[in-house]
């Protein structure tokens, strides 16, 4: 998140639910957000690894975030969606979300640095905290939750 | 000016003209008088010179014109081809390749004067001249017209015709003067041929171009060399003349004198030289003006006329292998589309025998398509391994043993990738081949064998496959020379050594770190070689193949898939899930009653046609729940890898597909079993079973 420092300005989040808890995501890793569909299982892999699906003819894999940060597995429903990230040189990876609620936008100083020594594991998952009107919104810190263990 | 947009173009010419240097050199050596060979040597030492120089590439230049220098030598039958002189060309070649090297890495030639190698270019110049008239010329500039015969003054050797004879005779009756001018053009200079055009212009303005040499067709063409020669008619005086087309830029001198007709046709000297310039308008070398020669290599020239003169006209476009990449995509794309439509046709039950036949005929053409696609990628064998017989050659010298090759099916046709790739492995299994296999001329002597090693490359087509194969006569391989070495190495007890068969011995050369050569010598013998070899087939969704027989010589067979994108595949179903399996893999498939499944240390096997075979229940390799009855009979599908077999029990069979594979990517990569994906008709993804990994 150094980047969101050194602009000083404003940056944009999507926020999506997991749970209860609102999470966001910076706009720019995102490629694409798409319904859920049918994901084809890829058999020997992470547990976090749900599959791949295709994406427009590309085969693109998919991951939970739930499972990934020590949460309930994902229960699909109507609003489930499929955000496609784009990580630097690793291609696209879809993560599976429960419901994608709306684009909010951070000034500097709305954003708060988390203090690392927390106990919770999935905390470790997160760059920041965001206040804004919706509520609080834990940042996630993208690199920590994908490349991880890959 | 900019040459850099040309470099990529500049490089792969040079490596073609190397290429064929190489081959022509190599040729030579054993056909030392084939005047067909000579001329092509010359004809791309010359390319390279034109093109080093060009591109301001000056050292190169330089070495490729004292190369073109000896050869133009050759040529003239001033220079016998000698054994010395075969090594120094190769010299030659390898200096330059390392200067196409640094130029591809860096885009600079590097600071390699290669001076030596320049200096016994020289030698072989001046001795070969030794005989002839002319004094040997100096250390930095040897022969560096080799016309120089009759000194600079070329115009001297013009032929003048009939008609030319009459417009001069009657030019000098009507007083104007006639003159003979030799034009030389600096050699920095990139576009001779339109500062000659501004040469002619320039003279033209006060007099007449009556002839010039090399004729004004190929002087336009750029067909000479850094001079040109001109009988001029003209009202001023020759200093003027002459004034005037030195006035163009990048000329570097211009000689001339007044030229009487009569005489021409008497001297001796002359004679000669009008001779060989007849030799040099029937054969027109794209090269210099010829240098004066003994008139009977006219003759010989002559002959070889169809040859030399042969417009080298090139049909073909070079595309960037990206594009070609694109272009694969959208075929790739398409055939998805396709498939999609006939599932959909079928699904929607709208299919009217007009709908269907429309989507056969799309689909014939969708074929075609890929396969012209595919063609398109392909390229034969031919570049990569037309580079051995000069390796084998080197060998041959290193080695100190006697080898030959002999190489079949060069025009074999292969993707373009996997052309790239495939030189490595092969050049290390001829390198064994030469440094392990063959014996030495006298334990070959002993035992009957001819003196000369043979190691054979045959490449050939093979249904979807290409099978590459390096054979030699050689010792074969030691299987118990293997299994000791393995067992020193601690790759394997002595206790599985016993029980091991010849097959898995010869496996064991392929273990990373082997190496059973006795002494590590320079061209192979690190043990880094075979098991490379192996993975590099492998990741080309290829397999290496060995048979051997001790005292007769062993041979590594290659088989490589024609194209990786597309493949013809089997769908099946387990459970709830699709895969396919590569066509290619699949031997036989079979429809087999449980009761027929065998135990055979604790793993189960079927029998078959005398064969016993492991089943792999793939529900169980891949967490499926199997959804048939376990009484029912079970399919099989009889997979291959080399001479392996192994059952692969699915549900069911849906049917054979045309299948695009498309890479799974990073995140997935920790699944080996699964080679890839592919997209259904339906838009649902199929994972790609690996077969050679579940052997």
């Amino acid at each position: 998140m150094e980047e969101l420092k050194v602009a000083g300005g404003s940056t944009q989040f999507i926020v999506i639910k997991l749970g209860d808890e609102q999470y966001g995501i910076d706009i720019k890793y995102i490629d694409n957000i798409v319904r859920m569909q049918h994901i084809t299982r890829v058999p020997k892999v992470d547990s976090f690894l749900k599959g791949v699906i295709n994406l427009r003819g590309e085969v693109i894999p998919v991951m939970s975030i739930r499972i990934k940060m020590g949460l309930e597995p994902d229960e699909e429903t109507k609003s489930s969606r499929i955000i496609i990230l784009k990580l630097g040189m690793n291609g696209l990876i879809g993560v599976i979300v429960d419901e994608v609620k709306e684009v909010v936008t951070l000034e500097s100083d709305q954003i708060e640095k988390i203090a690392y020594d927390s106990k919770e594991e999935r905390e470790s998952f997160l760059c920041g905290v965001g206040k804004c009107a919706g509520g609080l919104i834990s940042l996630l810190d993208l690199n920590a939750v994908i490349l991880e263990n890959i | 000016m900019d040459v850099s947009q040309y470099l990529e173009i500049f490089l792969d010419e040079t490596d073609e003209h190397l290429q064929n240097l190489n081959t022509q050199i190599l040729l030579l050596e054993q056909e030392p008088d084939n005047m067909d060979t000579i001329n092509e040597i010359f004809r791309a030492a010359h390319s390279l010179k034109g093109m080093a120089g060009t591109m301001g590439y000056k050292r190169m230049q330089n070495l490729t014109h004292d190369m073109e220098n000896v050869f133009s030598e050759v040529r003239n039958g001033n220079i016998k081809v000698k054994a010395e002189m075969i090594d120094v060309v190769f010299q030659c070649l390898d200096a330059l390749e390392e200067y196409n090297t640094n130029i591809r890495e860096s885009a600079d030639e590097g600071t390699n004067d290669n001076e030596p190698l320049i200096k016994q270019l020289n030698d072989i110049l001046n001795e070969g001249k030794g005989d002839t008239e002319e004094e040997p010329s100096g250390e930095t500039e040897p022969a560096a017209q080799p016309a120089s015969a009759s000194g600079d003054k070329k115009w001297l050797e013009i032929k003048l015709g009939d008609t030319e004879r009459t417009v001069i005779k009657e030019a000098i009756k009507q007083g104007k003067n006639v003159y003979g001018l030799t034009v030389s053009i600096q050699e920095s200079c990139i576009l001779k041929a339109a500062r000659a055009f501004l040469v002619f212009k320039a003279i033209e303005e006060d007099g007449e171009v009556i002839v010039s040499d090399p004729p004004t067709q190929e002087i336009e063409d750029e067909k000479f060399g850094w001079d040109f020669s001109l009988v001029v008619v003209s009202d001023s005086p020759l200093d003027k003349v002459i004034a005037a087309a030195k006035n163009v830029s990048e000329i570097q001198d211009v000689l001339g004198d007044v030229l009487d007709p009569d005489s021409e046709s008497d001297a001796p000297a002359k004679q000669e030289a009008a001779e060989k310039h007849e030799e040099g308008q029937t054969a027109p070398a794209p090269a210099a003006p010829a240098p004066a020669a003994p008139a009977n290599t006219g003759k010989k020239t002559e002959e070889k006329k169809p040859v030399a003169n042969k417009p080298v006209v090139n049909r073909t476009v070079r595309v960037d292998i990206e594009k070609l990449d694109t272009l694969m995509n959208l075929v790739s794309e398409l055939i998805i589309a396709k498939n999609s439509l006939v599932s959909a046709s079928a699904v929607s039950g709208t299919s009217s025998t007009a709908v269907n036949e429309q989507i056969e005929y799309l689909e014939s053409v969708t074929t075609s398509l890929h396969e012209s696609v595919m063609k398109v990628r392909m390229v034969p064998i031919e570049s990569t391994v037309s580079k051995f017989p000069r390796m084998v050659r080197d060998l041959q010298k290193k080695l100190g043993k006697k080898m030959e090759l002999y190489m079949s099916g060069e025009e074999t046709e292969l993707d373009r990738t996997v052309v790239d790739e495939i030189g490595d492995p092969l050049m290390h299994l001829l390198r064994n081949s030469a440094d392990h296999g063959l014996e030495s001329a006298e334990v070959r002597k002993e035992r009957g064998k001819p003196e000369v090693g043979s190691i054979f490359l045959d490449a050939y087509q093979d249904g979807n496959n290409v099978v590459i194969e390096v054979r030699d006569d050689g010792n074969g391989i030691d299987t118990q020379a293997v299994r000791n070495k393995a067992i020193e190495r601690g790759v394997i007890t002595p206790e599985q050594a016993e029980n091991m068969s010849e097959k898995d011995s010869i496996e064991l050369l392929f273990n990373a770190g082997f190496s059973t050569a006795k002494v590590v010598s320079d061209v192979s013998g690190r043990g880094v070689g075979l098991d490379v070899v192996k993975s590099k087939i492998e990741a080309l969704s290829g397999e290496v193949e060995v048979k051997s027989k001790l005292g007769e010589g062993s041979s590594w067979i290659i088989r490589l898939p024609l194209t990786l994108a597309i493949i013809q595949a089997l769908m099946v179903d387990i459970g709830n899930e699709k895969y396919a399996i590569s066509l290619g893999a699949i031997q036989t498939i079979e429809d087999i009653p449980p009761q027929n499944v065998k135990l055979v240390q604790a793993k189960e096997v079927i029998q078959l046609r005398d064969l016993v075979i492991p089943l792999i229940r793939l529900n169980e390799i891949l967490d499926i729940e199997s959804k048939k009855d376990p009484d029912e009979n079970m399919v099989v599908v009889i997979v291959k890898k080399g001479d392996k077999l192994a059952g692969l029990v699915v549900d069911e069979l849906i049917g054979q597909q045309e299948i695009v594979i498309k890479p799974l990517g990073k995140y997935v990569s920790k699944c080996k079993i699964i080679s890839g994906a592919t997209v259904l008709g339906d838009g649902e993804v199929a994972l790609i079973l690996d077969a050679n990994t579940l052997i």
